[in-house]
């Protein structure tokens, strides 16, 4: 019998269309809006099993944007942002000015739970430093995922050695690499998004701090919504590429809905009366630290500019309050979260 | 045990329908890759794992549990990496499973955490390797089998629902027919494996065929809206957590209808599906499907193929023996309202079906089921590494410092990419001291404290469980960073409850606290029986783990074991004789008042424990008193 003929190669498999995932709005809206502004600091996804948490992540790469890299670079620097140069480019923009640029596509760098240290962080050949005067550095994980989305499946288990450089790139948008004296670094600025179970164990509070905004998925309960994601499931199982196909169009229009969005971002005004609601919120619910206000503001501006807004609403902050606010909400421990709309509500009377 | 090239033939495995069910649909259904087996030993879930290989024509790779991430996602190749001088990978066992069956036995042993990734590969059908200077990335396509035995620790519940198909194995103790059966057929076996391989050989060939045929079948299989509503509706009635298992129940479904030659769904596919989709993903701590409405169960015989037998289902004898616990409380409320009557009627009808055998999984399971009841538990996914040269290599690290515990096989491979400029001297390898690793070893964790608690009548209970829970709470704030388990066991009236399984998860096991009940009478004896058990089956399976009881008391027992005895004496005994492996006691005593009992203070003795006062009942003395003796 031959058994490999029946098996699709998981090489050419498609991932599940991002636009036929049932449901899940929270989680879509944090996800987009970070790609609308990769500055928001990533999203962390919280749920029970089996919500479509992986999936949903994983099938974002159908719809990011193209951004512009160096051609070659290992780093994918991004050549309009001289500052944010791996030391390859700096050298050549040094020497040679203004650097070529591509259009390459954004991507979901995928962080496996089994990575060793070295592949995240990338490695430096002392050797060759110290007989040659030159750096030789061969890229991790975290040179991949610059001015990419970095994605870490159940994040609350990666081992704390992991997780540091991990945190120290995201804090600083630079992998620091040092081995013996030398020292190397590049550029990794990363859209971080995180999916993670609970049940399973907690998250160290740092990385959690890290997340921008934080959403958590339940499985929909309404029994027509249920078929309709076991149809969907099907109907793509039985024939990807037609499936796939038929939501082109749909997959299309939201991939430009959010080029438009980023296009737009820096246009988005943000009236005093919002600036105001949103240190107001902030301040009323007990969040301390400004990454909050500036968490909340430019995750409002850009769910703004994804509805095509000129200006931020205060639905703009509504839309985006429970996300940002969830986990930083200074929780006695054991206390359930305390959420109210209708205190949110006060907050925003004055828009 | 069938040895050699010729293994026990499928379809002359005895029994197990369910198992033999999932296998047949993971093998017509690409879709379905991960089937467990859950069984006590000596249950043919080997014996079946392999014949499904030869039943399928693929060959079973084995995971071995002691496998280290290396040998199963891949690395380097060092030696390949010497010659080329350039860093070359190294597939895993998991590239030999692709086309294959991978199979892992004792699944619930395997590091969680290399579990888990081992699913999402299994599930996305390829695996990013990112180690060791090496990136890279490669296909398994796979159908994996695992099996577990239920007695030792359970997989995550997290984990479990990763799993398609589940299926339950277990014979039923009584049937003795069976068991002969079973017997004759394997001494057979084991005289002459061609001769009984010939015996079988035509049923064999007609699985194959069935298989075949069925593989063809199922893209044209459909699934009425009706049914497909009841199969999503029968998943929401167990309280299966989010798609998975809906999505199982549709796949598994159209393959056995595939399997029986049909192109449509029927219920009775349906109502199969539910047993190895669904098992597994019911949650205890929400209630069990209704027993209640029994129209009757005429329901089998919708045109069902003379050859599939229903399962054994052991269950009017069974019904008794349940203690009153177990016993389901009611329905769960708000049906569905888009299901029309006729069909609420059939998913009625089914969930008693279904209700009932899953009440013979709840027995066989026996007082496992009381681990599996919450979903905070979790699995040994956090393996503590230890700092000496003990424990498992796991995996190695870039030293800080001075290294003694050399992973040589990590630093060959750390040097190979530079052999070729490098100065050998006569060696065959150069080694520089940048390419050293140390190995990571690890240990199952540290530490789990199990409190247990008098939540009788019998003295200030209010107080007293405020400084408990309290305690319970700031123990559970650090464990955290402590990598603690922190459990709880209540006794009161006439038994003990395991509470709280232990667990490290802070917000889930606070809703666990709340609800706590107090009152009536002090069962100590029953108490040091129950906790004695739970404790002696929790340390074997996590072995390396210290664990500590808190029992918090004032030593006043008035509910003995054996009728008219003396409680207090009884108690005294029992704590005397008491010995569990691995576990330390500590004795906090409750009472209050004047007259004060040295009752708590004998126990402390005879337990051999710690010995405090609750004097003034405050949380986060009675912690700092824990961990004072804990260290």
């Amino acid at each position: 019998m031959d058994i490999s003929s029946n098996l699709v190669r998981p090489m050419d498999k498609l991932l599940f269309p991002f636009v036929s995932i049932v449901g899940q709005e929270d989680m879509k809206r944090a996800l987009l809006l970070n790609i609308v502004d990769p500055g928001i600091g990533g999203a962390l996804i919280k749920g029970e099993k089996g919500t479509a948490k992986s999936t949903t992540v994983r099938s974002l790469s159908q719809i990011l944007p193209s951004r512009t890299a160096v051609p070659g670079c290992p780093f994918g620097c991004d050549p309009s942002r001289t500052d944010r140069l791996c030391p390859y480019c700096a050298e050549r923009f040094a020497s040679e000015g203004p650097l070529p640029s591509e259009e390459v596509p954004m991507r979901v760098v995928e962080l496996p739970l089994s990575a060793t240290e070295d592949r995240v962080s990338g490695t430096l050949d002392i050797e060759h430093v110290l007989k040659t005067g030159e750096k030789r550095f061969e890229p991790g994980v975290l040179a991949q995922a610059n001015g990419n989305l970095l994605y870490v499946d159940e994040v609350n288990l990666l081992d704390d050695h992991i997780v540091d450089p991990l945190l120290d790139s995201a804090a600083m948008g630079v992998n620091y690499v040092e081995r013996e004296g030398v020292s190397f670094s590049h550029p990794s600025r990363f859209v971080l998004v995180g999916t993670m179970n609970p049940e399973e164990g907690e998250l160290r509070p740092q990385l959690l701090d890290r997340f921008g905004l934080s959403v958590d998925v339940r499985g929909d309960r309404d029994t027509a919504k249920r078929m309709e994601v076991v149809r969907r499931r099907l109907a793509f199982d039985s024939d990807p590429e037609g499936y796939t196909a038929s939501l082109r169009e749909e997959t299309e229009s939201m991939r430009r809905r959010i080029s438009d969005a980023r296009a737009a971002l820096s246009k988005v005004s943000i009236p005093d009366p919002v600036l105001e609601a949103v240190v107001n919120i902030t301040t009323h619910f007990g969040v301390d630290g400004h990454r909050a206000d500036i968490t909340m503001l430019k995750a409002a501006r850009a769910n703004a500019a994804l509805e095509g807004r000129p200006a931020v609403i205060a639905d703009d902050i509504r839309a985006v309050a429970t996300p940002v606010l969830s986990h930083r909400m200074r929780r006695r421990p054991f206390e359930e979260e305390a959420f109210d709309p209708e205190e949110l509500e006060t907050c925003l009377k004055g828009i | 045990m069938p040895q050699g090239n010729l293994s026990f033939p499928f379809s002359a495995v005895f029994g197990m329908d369910d198992s033999k069910r999932a296998i047949m649909c993971a093998a017509v259904c690409p879709r379905i890759r991960t089937v467990l087996i859950r069984g006590g030993p000596g249950s043919a879930k080997t014996v079946l794992s392999r014949a499904a290989g030869d039943l399928t024509g693929r060959r079973v790779v084995n995971v071995p549990l002691n496998v280290t991430e290396e040998m199963l996602f891949g690395g380097m190749d060092a030696e390949a990496t010497i010659r080329e001088g350039r860093a070359v990978m190294q597939r895993g066992l998991l590239s030999e499973a692709d086309g294959n069956i991978l199979y892992v036995d004792d699944a619930n042993l395997m590091d969680q955490r290399m579990l888990a990734s081992l699913l999402d590969c299994v599930a996305t059908g390829r695996v990013v390797v990112e180690r060791e200077g090496v990136s890279g990335e490669y296909a398994c396509d796979t159908l994996m089998i695992a099996t577990m035995n239920p007695q030792d620790t359970d997989v995550s519940p997290h984990l479990l629902d990763r799993f398609d198909l589940c299926a339950y194995s277990d014979f039923p103790q009584d049937d003795v027919r069976g068991r002969e059966e079973i017997l004759r057929r394997n001494s057979a076996f084991a005289d002459d494996p061609e001769g009984f391989a010939a015996m079988y050989a035509d049923e064999e060939s007609e699985l194959r065929a069935g298989i075949d045929r069925a593989k063809r079948i199922l893209p044209l299989v459909t699934i009425s809206d009706d049914l497909l509503g009841v199969a999503v509706e029968l998943a929401a009635r167990v309280s299966a957590d989010g798609f998975r298992g809906d999505i199982a129940m549709a796949e598994t479904a159209s393959a056995l209808a595939a399997l029986n030659g049909r192109d449509e769904v029927l219920r009775k596919d349906v109502e199969e599906a539910a047993m190895i989709c669904l098992a597994h993903r019911r949650n205890y701590s929400q209630p069990p499907p209704p027993p209640e409405p029994p129209q009757q169960q005429e329901a089998q015989d919708q045109e069902g193929e003379p050859d599939r037998e229903p399962p054994e289902q052991p269950q009017d004898d069974r019904q008794d023996d349940r203690d009153d616990s177990s016993e389901p409380p009611e329905p769960p409320e708000g049906e569905p309202p888009d299901l029309p009557q006729d069909l609420r009627d059939m998913l009625d009808e089914m969930m008693f079906e279904i209700g009932e055998q899953f009440r013979v999984i709840d027995y066989l399971q026996d007082g496992r089921r009381m681990i599996r009841t919450t979903s905070s538990r979790k699995g040994r996914r956090a393996m503590a590494e230890s700092s000496d040269s003990t424990g498992r290599y796991a995996r190695s690290r870039i030293p800080e410092g001075r290294v003694s515990d050399v992973a040589f096989d990590a630093t060959i491979r750390a040097a190979a990419p530079y052999q070729k400029g490098r100065r050998h001297g006569g060696l065959a390898v150069s080694i520089e001291k940048q390419d050293i690793r140390r190995k990571v070893r690890e240990r199952r964790s540290g530490c789990t404290i199990l409190f247990l608690v008098d939540a009788s009548g019998s003295l200030g209970v209010r107080r007293r469980m405020a400084a408990v829970k309290g305690a319970v709470l700031s123990m559970l704030r650090d464990s955290y960073v402590k990598r603690d388990r922190i459990g709880m066991m209540a006794f009161r009236r006439d038994s003990a409850e395991l509470v709280l399984p232990p667990t490290r998860s802070v917000e889930y096991s606070y809703r666990k606290l709340e609800e706590l009940p107090t009152g009536g009478k002090t069962p100590l004896g029953q108490a040091l029986v129950t906790v004695g058990e739970f404790m002696t089956s929790y340390s074997r399976s996590h072995p390396g783990e210290s664990c500590y009881i808190v029992l918090i008391t004032d030593g006043r027992a008035n509910v003995p074991l054996r009728e008219g005895a003396d409680a207090n004496e009884e108690s005294r005994e029992l704590a005397a004789d008491l010995r569990i492996p691995q576990v330390r006691w500590i004795v906090v005593d409750a009472s209050t008042g004047y007259i004060r009992f040295d009752n708590a203070e004998r126990l402390a003795e005879e337990l051999e424990g710690t010995y405090f006062r609750l004097e003034d009942l405050n949380a986060d003395r009675l912690a700092d008193s824990v961990r004072s003796v804990i260290g």
